[in-house]
């Protein structure tokens, strides 16, 4: 029913995630599946998830999230997440959340950035 | 400023946590809530009303403007008719969970708020009552 999509485009050899302002439970777990599979077909080298639109995240959205870095990871990509608003930075961590390994950035630049200095940084999923 | 929120909204299917999410943000935005405690009152509600499908199937929330002599708030009432909480002081510690879920719904809905009271008998369900007080004047 939800109306707001969650996109997926490739940019290069990045796969750009954005996902909708206030998504849904299915949206959200929609997300692991949709990204591994753009993985695949793709071949991106990964994949920069902008959160940018999303006014609140809450500990199910931060799960998913968490576990798609990993998922990625396993599949040989590395996820950077960007967009987190003040607000939500402030609430993740009095909720007592942390988004695992994901590895984030100040804005979808950046994010591109870290991820072409792939040899950089070696991530571990 | 306080006639024209939702009385009731019913839990029953997960897409009735986003309607939870809309009518709480409009809610506290109205109430004049800065940003940051908008979304901390959205996140709380999200979590209660999550908790109320992963063990309860279904329930309520009920959303009051509170107008108290020298200060305003909002309070959310999310209840249920499931199986109850056994040992509530076990269900606030953080990343306990009796199934399903994560560990971070109360003791996270109580950190992000100003006062949390947890009622709840097993086998009769559970009714959970946050309330935030906006700041300044």
């Amino acid at each position: 029913m939800s109306e707001e999509r969650l996109s997926i485009i490739k940019v290069r050899d990045i796969l750009m995630v954005t996902m909708p302002a206030d998504p849904d439970d299915a949206t959200v777990s929609a997300l692991q599946e949709r990204v591994l599979l753009a993985m695949e077909r793709s071949t991106a080298r990964g994949v920069v998830l902008d959160v940018s639109a999303v006014d609140s995240l809450d500990s199910f959205f931060a799960r998913m999230i968490a576990e798609t870095t990993r998922m990625v990871g396993l599949m040989g990509g590395r996820t950077v997440l960007t967009g987190i608003r003040p607000s939500v930075a402030i609430t993740l961590t009095q909720l007592g959340l942390t988004l695992g390994k994901t590895r984030t950035a100040l804005s979808v630049d950046r994010a591109f950035e870290i991820l072409r200095d792939g040899s950089q940084q070696v991530q571990k999923p | 400023m306080n006639d024209s929120l939702p009385e009731e909204i019913a839990l029953r299917t997960e897409t009735d946590i986003i309607v939870v999410r809309k009518s709480v943000r409009e809610a506290a935005t109205r109430l004049g809530f800065g940003i940051t405690d908008v979304t901390r009152i959205i996140t709380a509600a999200s979590e209660l009303a999550r908790n109320v499908f992963l063990y309860a199937g279904s329930g309520v929330v009920r959303c009051r403007v509170l107008n108290g002599s020298d200060r305003v708030g909002l309070e959310l009432i999310v209840e249920d008719h499931g199986p109850g909480i056994v040992d509530i002081d076990q269900a606030m510690q953080p990343g306990y969970t009796s199934g399903g879920g994560l560990g971070f719904g109360l003791p996270g809905a109580k950190r992000l708020m100003d006062e949390m009271e947890i009622e709840s008998v097993v086998g009769k369900g559970t009714k959970i009552t946050i309330k935030k007080w906006r700041k300044g004047t």
